[in-house]
């Protein structure tokens, strides 16, 4: 079922690049090799090229100040390397790059920067200030391996920069307001995710974030967030039905009355029947389980962890829910849940923990949303080595017939 | 003991001339200007790296003008609009604040002069 033959490509004029699923993925992508079948050589020279030219695509919505960018960190980490602006560019650029994987803000699609969105008295979150065209063009352009010059949104000036050169990468991550609400971009997606935060939780949030700036107060940022609310459930929260796995963030049930908000309540939904995408589970698949880890093996500190597992409908799809309420609060606790839990996509044993521990100073590292998070990471890297063997295999097929 | 107390307070008085250029944690700006604490703001904030100059005035005016604005009329699409506008920015600054909280001069130095004595590194 795996690939793992290997066919010389010679052609000097495009980039091929031929990748051996069974090596560790942290080694270079590009890969050449000679061998002295040189029959086959020839015919399947052009189409494995073209198999691997194609990027994957992956989608990410969430609304502002909801953790994309802490999300986006944990996934470049699990595909390895830093993702950072691009060098000598335009310093207020939104693109992070890194040796596999771009991530590209899809604020940079806005057709009206902040003066015009005033004047016709539109929020960001409303379609009419996107350019929904400019944005599948250019991500469908990049899919199929060419490069573009994509504009730039300054969030400084909040005025449309020149644009920047974006080459196509192995894994391209579009975030935003609107990855899915434009249909055709929709299908360009190869897989899906949706950060779903509570009005409690997101309040808590964004006064963590805001009380620090000069001129802010409570009442700024409870009106800031009612304002936005109207436009928020009309275009960004219906995407949530579309999304391949929804991390919803509620406030936690295992203290009564908690109002501060630091304990949380995480639910990573995950829907059947996509391909390559294998749900986590908890002892048993498609079972029902509430499991709480700590006891005698294992001893929590109050409120302790509370996980459940089982199969539920989210907007008429067939679902598996993973929930974790509770914080971790030292390494065994995590290592302990991750030896429970099965289907993680992991290379090795501990490896969950070892991404958590890499990136402890990152917001959520101590409940679900950071467990989470880096779960979906180690799902995408899994489904990306999949797409990748099941294009070679496809290639191989064709060369055969 | 007048004597005693005039070259302390004298004392005091050089150690704040000669320290006033660097930007010195929070316990001597307090001592020298108390009403620098804003209120609200709790005191450990301020040791917080300041925001950059461009976002620093923004955000205030920002939620000042949409304060105006929606004191008339709260449901108006300018009044959103406008929070948004408050929303885009202080999304900015916090975004601005945590980079230069990551800032260190020597890794930025390092990543684009890795050859240079500074930044060799020996894995053996």
């Amino acid at each position: 079922m795996a690939v793992s033959t290997v066919y010389t490509v010679q052609s000097l004029n495009s980039t091929c690049s031929i990748s051996t699923p069974s090596k560790p993925f942290s080694q270079k992508h590009i890969l050449f090799f000679t061998t002295t079948k040189r029959a086959l050589t020839r015919s399947c020279r052009q189409i494995s090229c073209s198999a691997e030219d194609k990027t994957v695509v992956i989608g990410l919505a969430a609304d502002s100040g909801c953790g994309k960018s802490t999300f986006m960190r944990r996934l470049t980490s699990v595909f390895g390397g830093a993702a950072e602006p691009p060098r000598g560019g335009n310093p207020d650029s939104n693109t992070l790059i890194s040796d596999t994987t771009t991530v590209i803000c899809l604020d940079d699609y806005h057709s009206l920067d902040r003066t015009g969105r005033k004047e016709k008295g539109v929020t960001a979150l409303d379609p009419k200030a996107n350019d929904f065209d400019l944005m599948y063009e250019q991500v469908k352009a990049l899919k199929d391996g060419a490069a573009v010059d994509k504009p730039i949104y300054n969030h400084v000036s909040g005025l449309l920069d020149p644009p920047e050169l974006i080459k196509p990468p192995k894994i391209l991550v579009i975030e935003g307001l609107h990855p899915m609400y434009d249909e055709r971009v929709r299908h360009l997606l190869d897989f899906s995710i949706y950060l779903d935060i509570s009005n409690e939780v997101k309040f808590a949030w964004k006064i963590q974030r805001d009380m620090a700036e000069r001129g802010h107060s409570l009442e700024s940022i409870k009106a800031s967030i009612e304002a936005r609310k109207p436009d928020f459930d009309a275009y960004i929260d219906p995407q949530k039905q579309y999304a391949d796995a929804v991390i919803e963030v509620l406030p936690t049930q295992l203290i009564p009355d908690d109002n501060e908000g630091k304990v949380l309540r995480v639910r990573l939904i995950m829907k059947e029947g996509v391909k390559f995408f294998n749900p986590v589970y908890l002892f048993d698949e498609g079972s029902t389980i509430e499991w709480i880890p700590c006891g005698r093996k294992l001893t929590c500190s109050y409120p302790g962890i509370k996980f459940s597992y089982g199969p539920d409908t989210y907007y008429g799809h067939e679902v598996s829910v993973l929930e974790m309420d509770g914080q971790f609060d030292r390494l065994d606790e995590l290592i302990y849940v991750e030896s429970h839990l099965s289907n993680l996509s992991t290379k090795f044993y501990g490896e969950v923990t070892q991404q958590m521990l890499k990136h402890s100073d990152f917001p959520g590292s101590n409940n679900g949303t950071g467990l989470f998070q880096t779960i979906v990471g180690l799902k995408i890297r899994d489904l990306f080595e999949q797409i990748v063997v099941s294009r070679t295999a496809a290639a191989l097929e064709a060369a055969k017939a | 003991m007048a004597a005693v107390a005039g070259v302390n307070v004298v004392a005091v008085k050089v150690f704040a001339r000669a320290s006033e250029p660097s930007p010195k944690p929070v316990s001597f700006s307090q001592v020298n200007s108390p009403w620098r604490r804003s209120a609200g703001v709790p005191l450990r904030r301020m040791c917080v790296a300041a925001v950059p100059d461009k976002l620093t005035g923004k955000v205030e005016e920002s939620i000042k003008a949409a304060e105006e604005a929606c004191a008339g009329d709260a449901v108006s699409g300018e009044c959103a609009a406008l929070w948004d506008e408050v929303e885009e920015l202080s999304a900015a600054a916090s975004h601005a604040r945590d980079k230069q909280k990551e800032f260190d001069p020597l890794e930025t130095y390092c990543k684009d002069n890795p050859e240079t004595k500074e930044c060799r590194t020996y894995d053996n």
